[in-house]
């Protein structure tokens, strides 16, 4: 079988440090990509803060805000190497200002004063803070997974670059269209990541059936239970960033985000009924659904958990702000919680429904010979 | 009956029906999950330390995620020492790496969203991406580690005589298998619940070099790799851990599994 080649495949030493080394040059170099930008950077030199003063607002809260008067060396552009005098505010909680320190890379809008040059801050630079964050993880793939970890990378990355395709089109076509693009390119996505990730073969085509069928019949139940209920308690004014009609962008939120985890719990247990097989290759079909079902089940309540707690995550600064701006516990959790909340359901019900599908489809597949 | 309470009444009876008293107790888990992360966010906003409420609550959460959703005790216990020593781990690597990448509190993108807001809130918005990040690597943790060792238990269970070292191979094997699905629910679960964020990129028309910079996108892509990181070194762990928890029993003729009870 080509899939237990790949995965017997160990890579010599020199080949990893090699990759490990090219990605740490190439993350220093990302550190001084200057020129590579169009808007003037520069590197604060010198920074004095002011006295902090105390601040309280109407809901009691207490915060510090500090002045900051701050030198900085333009590192690009026809200023380059030139002194900036740059000012700032910062307070305590930092939620939409921050501090400053020596070192710090920072975008600019410059302005001229005289001889001098002044300029305001638009931006702290993070794309070097990004590429080392990127780089240890490729570093841990790639050392602990060899070749299977190389594999995992790619079929993210094939991913991110059809994803980025479809916003595209999606805002070509002013979002009209966005349930149809994302639902086929669930299929797409589907059996791109499947054939990346299995290799094409049998056990590729089980767990694709299984993904699918759970899916799309989740995203079934959730819109009859949305036609049912009427929409009540759902605030779709609360969805943040929308430049479209929410609904469908909703909804293709949940068809995307259940997917990879019904594609998931589909792989686990069809590679470990496969595995199962191998070790025992005179099981019967009835215990390969049995033990599918088992795992299946062990499995479903920690994988509903990791949306559960993705989706949950991001809300948490805001709820924050919510709570700290008096409001009570139950309309903060409505306006920020609960879509994540119906999106973490509807992607549960999908990953309980592909337990049966995949230990059904598997046992079907391997009742007959041993592999 | 409002959606929430609908769908979570769908998702129950699914849960039962598939896996019986195992699925009550998977449901109820999420529920409880829901509750310590309701309560860990009041907590943080009466002031209490932001990253040792989120420690303690990370580790009431994994267990309850893997004690209320694993079925036998070789491998929820295998699990939950696994996962713990993942969150350490995860902790002493977020805990650097948000600091110098400073992705806290909101980016311009949410700017709407705050009017009216008071923003001076006196807590410091950078621990609480801190508390962000690791929140949302708890359940991928607990479900990798989960995976592998279940796997091993069933493979344990069917094939009680095989060689630790097999064993440690096997789940080696298991977690490559399963590592490109787990880190495509990731990125699919991040960009599931993004996708809104990345149309307002497209439609506002966003430079690369805006985008790679933007406070809103890089917390986001952190957030994905600290999951990923995450779930790379789980499996080599819970190998081990599996391993080592079977030579102990074995030394001491315990049973491996309570499976067949």
């Amino acid at each position: 079988m080509l899939r237990k080649r790949m995965v017997a495949h160990q890579w010599p030493i020199p080949v990893i440090v090699a990759i490990i080394a090219v990605g740490l040059l190439l993350v220093i170099g990302v550190k001084y990509d200057y020129p590579l930008y169009h808007d003037p950077v520069a590197t604060i030199t010198s920074v004095k803060n002011g006295k902090p003063e105390k601040q309280k607002d109407e809901f009691e809260n207490q915060d510090t805000e500090t002045s900051q008067k701050l030198v900085g060396k333009i590192r690009n552009g026809p200023y380059k190497n030139q002194k900036v005098r740059l000012s700032n505010t910062f307070s305590m909680s930092g939620a939409s200002d921050k501090q400053y320190f020596k070192n710090n890379d920072v975008f600019l809008i410059i302005h001229h004063h005289g001889n001098k040059l002044n300029g305001t801050i638009r931006d702290f630079k993070r794309d070097f803070q990004l590429a080392l964050a990127f780089w240890m993880t490729i570093c841990l793939l790639l050392g602990i997974m060899m070749f299977s970890g190389l594999m995992a990378f790619f079929s993210v990355a094939i991913n991110s670059i059809l994803f980025f395709w479809a916003v595209k089109l999606n805002s070509s076509t002013q979002g009209a269209k966005v349930l149809l693009i994302f639902g086929l390119l669930t299929l797409l996505f589907a059996f791109v990541t499947l054939w990346i990730v299995i290799g094409f073969n049998r056990q590729m085509l089980v767990t694709m059936l299984a993904t699918i069928g759970g899916t799309f019949i989740s995203i079934g139940i959730a819109l009859s239970v949305f036609a049912l209920t009427h929409d009540k308690g759902m605030y779709y004014e609360s969805m943040q960033y929308v430049t479209q009609l929410p609904k469908p962008l909703f909804l293709a939120e949940c068809l995307l985000g259940s997917l990879g985890a019904v594609m998931d719990e589909s792989t686990d247990i069809v590679s470990s009924l496969f595995t199962l097989k191998q070790e025992r290759p005179d099981i019967s079909q009835k215990q390969i659904f049995l033990s599918g079902r088992q795992i299946g089940k062990t499995i479903m309540g920690p994988l509903i958990n990791v949306l559960f707690f993705i989706f949950m995550a991001e809300t948490i600064p805001m709820t924050l702000l919510y709570l700290k701006n008096g409001n009570a516990w139950g309309y903060t959790f409505s306006m920020n919680m609960s879509l994540g909340m119906i999106q973490s359901l509807i992607s549960g019900i999908g990953i309980v429904l592909s337990v049966p599908l995949a230990s059904w489809f598997a046992s079907l597949a391997l009742r007959r010979k041993s592999m | 009956m409002t959606t929430i309470t609908a769908l979570g009444l769908v998702l129950l009876i699914l849960m039962v029906i598939v896996g019986g008293k195992q699925g009550a107790q998977s449901f109820l888990s999420l529920l409880f999950n829901f509750c310590v992360l309701f309560f860990s966010v009041v907590m943080i906003a009466f002031h209490f330390p932001p990253l040792i409420v989120t420690l303690v609550a990370g580790v009431i959460v994994l267990a309850l995620t893997i004690f209320m959703g694993g079925g036998d005790d070789l491998t929820s216990q295998t699990a939950f020492f696994t996962s713990v020593i993942v969150l350490v781990v995860l902790v002493l690597l977020i805990v650097p790496i948000i600091h110098i990448a400073q992705v806290q509190g909101f980016g311009q993108e949410d700017s709407e969203d705050l009017e009216g807001m008071s923003l001076l809130i006196g807590i410091n918005l950078l621990n609480i991406s801190m508390v962000t990040a690791i929140i949302s690597t708890l359940g991928a943790i607990a479900e990798a580690a989960m995976a592998i060792a279940a796997g091993l238990t069933e493979i344990l269970s069917q094939h009680d005589q095989i060689a630790s070292k097999q064993l440690f191979r096997d789940g080696m094997t298991i977690g490559k298998q399963i590592i490109g699905t787990t880190f495509n629910t990731l990125f699919f679960g991040f960009f599931g619940g993004f996708l809104a964020l990345f149309i307002w990129f497209s439609g506002v028309g966003y430079t690369f070099g805006e985008i790679l910079n933007d406070k809103v996108f890089v917390s986001e892509i952190l957030m994905i790799l600290f999951s990923m990181i995450g779930v790379i070194v789980t499996v080599p762990l819970t190998a081990f851990v599996m391993k080592h928890e079977v030579d102990y029993r074995r030394k001491r003729n315990l049973p491996f599994s309570d499976l067949d009870k």
